[in-house]
């Protein structure tokens, strides 16, 4: 197990390497350097502040040499500051000369978004387990067949059109939902209970949005797995022996059917990531796919150099979890006979 | 394929790309009205036998704006799956034949862009371009090849330890003559259903950049841009943001049946385990 894990671990440093280079690369592709107008940088600032950054950023040395010092902050976690919003941090807080700590952007964008897809992720498990097992036992017949048009329409749906319209008639409409930010204005004064209910009320459409594409992949995924592991020889002897059908169905096929969803769930991460871009700007939740589409507009490409390189690095965390995970929840991994 | 079209999500699926094709490319002898035409004199009427669909803030017949936002949607879509059909195809066939160091090299690049979610890296490399159908089509192309490669790969890698290739290959068959007459041709299907697949989820990135108003940019009309139009004015006019997400769904819908269905008939083994 712990080679398994060392050796998991080795592979990463090539792809955070790579990492490295992408984001790198993507900085210049601005048309001269990201001072200059062209690449969208306030034509208002001074060239004495131009100067700076080329300083800090090493612009007047050679490209290798950029990706070296580029190389170096990263392994600190030093992702520099934001052009835009006051100069604050990228990724952790800092304290200036004066003592003051400002926060930073990505440090507190990061849980937000985390939050909900932690949600979601939950959501889909929770959804999909049933959907799955209900559609493989009934195969062909009615109850797979509306769970097959579930899940088509559930992939066609675009997540964004789907949140304006629940957008519109949950909470314009009838006022049930408030469709934006975390919380209400007068959270502070809300006792924890209210707090609560507040923030479920503000996360409930954009939680349910996020889920709702991975949850029809995934009911699909859980059904194929079902049908596989039910044509197999052991669940024929379950029977044989005459074990009741439901342990024969929960105890011992969906066991086994959901392991590689372990893996689907680590691997679905980056889309889920990617997909919060539309949804948490539409509703005004201050995560990383909002910071991350409030910098794009605004060329601030500390922050955007920063979010691609810790959203890849998440991504990698969270395919070696669901590893791990995986290799704890089949004994065939964990004492290496796979 | 004829079998493909014995399959039922194959057929409706097959039937809701061909309507929306027809209607795509008929576009300027079905559409009511001029779709760039501004008249001040009709902004955001509902819908009415004269104008199907309702008319947008600057008056313009939104059901002919959909007919022409089809024809954009349809052909980003295509162009961009066709690029990283082209690239993945590539890339895959040489990872897959060669194996060695330039499978080791190209798998790690795969997965150094599977990491960096996508829609953050379209967005950044979007960010330096001026916003248009072409760059778009690039894009979305440069960023969504991974799949087709590792796809084109393990087919490479599998068909090329059969026996009609190794008996080709002690035939005295050059490289280029296994490649192109032996192994790519019997990667097809896979290859055509990714394919399928892929022209959906373009349909929805595209719409989603052109949503955000970093795709296709007006007065050009989109399926995305005429909906950015309809979440600006959504209490007043319920019409701009239903039609083109509706038109939006069943696009993708039809592309992912006649892809599944595609899959389910060509590909023996999930055939078998259906009946």
């Amino acid at each position: 197990m712990t080679r398994y894990l060392l050796k998991r671990l080795f592979w990463m440093m090539p792809l955070l390497v790579g990492i490295s280079l992408v984001s790198f690369l993507i900085m210049h592709l601005a048309p001269g350097d990201i001072t200059t107008t062209e690449a969208g940088f306030n034509p208002k600032a001074s060239e004495e502040s131009r100067q700076k950054l080329r300083k800090l950023y090493h612009l007047d040395e050679p490209v290798l040499a950029q990706y070296g010092y580029w190389l170096k902050r990263m392994a600190t976690l030093d992702f520099g500051t934001s052009f835009a919003t006051h100069q604050r941090p990228v990724f952790l807080e800092k304290k200036d000369d004066r003592g003051n700590i400002s926060k930073g952007l990505i440090q507190e964008a990061l849980p937000i978004t985390l939050l909900i897809n932690v949600l979601s992720l939950g959501l889909i498990v929770i959804a999909a387990l049933p959907l799955g097992v209900i559609s493989a036992l009934y195969q062909n017949r009615p109850p797979d067949r509306a769970i097959t048009v579930f899940v088509f329409v559930g992939f066609a749906v675009p997540g964004f059109w789907l949140a304006l319209m629940l957008m519109y008639w949950l909470g314009v409409v009838n006022n049930w939902l408030p469709i934006s930010g975390l919380h209400s204005l007068n959270y502070e004064k809300m006792g924890l209970f209210a707090q609560l209910i507040d923030s479920a009320k503000h996360l409930a459409i954009p939680v349910f949005i996020s889920a709702l594409g991975g949850l029809a992949g995934i009911s699909l995924f859980v059904k194929n797995g079902m049908l596989d592991v039910l044509h197999q020889d052991y669940i024929t002897t379950a029977r044989a022996k005459g074990l009741p059908e439901n342990i024969v169905v929960y105890r011992h096929a969906l066991r086994n059917a959901m392991l590689p969803l372990i893996t689907l769930l680590g691997l679905s991460i980056p889309g889920l990531i990617g997909g919060s871009v539309i949804a948490e700007s539409l509703f005004a939740i201050p995560g990383m796919g909002k910071l991350f589409y409030d910098a794009v507009m605004m060329r601030d490409f500390p922050v955007i150099m920063g979010i691609l390189t810790i959203g890849a690095a998440l991504t990698l965390i969270g395919n070696l979890l669901a590893d791990i995970a995986y290799a704890w929840a089949d004994p065939r991994v964990r004492r290496g006979v796979m | 394929m004829r079998s493909a079209f014995a399959n039922p999500l194959a057929r409706w699926g097959f039937a809701i790309i061909v309507s929306i094709l027809l209607l795509a490319l008929l576009a300027p002898l079905i559409a009511p009205f001029d779709p760039d035409a501004i008249d001040v004199k009709s902004i955001l009427l509902p819908p009415s036998p004269s104008h199907w669909m309702g008319t947008d803030s600057l008056g313009r017949d939104v059901f002919s704006r959909m007919l022409f936002g089809a024809r954009i949607s349809l052909l980003v879509g295509f162009v961009a799956v066709g690029i990283a059909t082209a690239i993945g195809v590539v890339l895959g066939a040489i990872s897959g034949f060669y194996r060695g160091w330039v499978d080791v090299f190209i798998m790690r690049l795969v997965d150094v862009m599977l990491s960096i979610p996508t829609f953050f890296l379209i967005l950044a490399v979007i960010a330096f371009l001026t916003p248009s159908i072409w760059n778009i089509m690039i894009v979305i192309g440069l960023t969504s090849w991974m799949g087709v490669t590792r796809l084109v790969r393990a087919e490479f890698l599998s068909l090329r330890e059969r026996e009609f290739v190794l008996s080709a290959q002690t035939l005295g068959a050059k490289n280029s003559r296994l490649i192109f007459r032996h192994l790519l041709p019997n990667s097809l299907t896979p290859i055509i259903v990714s394919f399928v697949l892929g022209v959906a989820s373009a349909v929805l990135v595209e719409s989603g950049l052109s949503f955000l108003g970093l795709g296709v940019q007006p007065p050009q009309a989109s399926w995305g841009n005429i909906l950015t139009d309809g979440k600006e004015y959504i209490q007043f006019a319920w019409w701009l943001s239903l039609f083109p997400g509706l038109a939006i769904l069943l696009t993708v819908l039809g592309y992912n049946l006649l892809g599944e269905g595609l899959r389910d008939a060509l590909d023996p083994r999930t055939a078998k385990t259906k009946t």
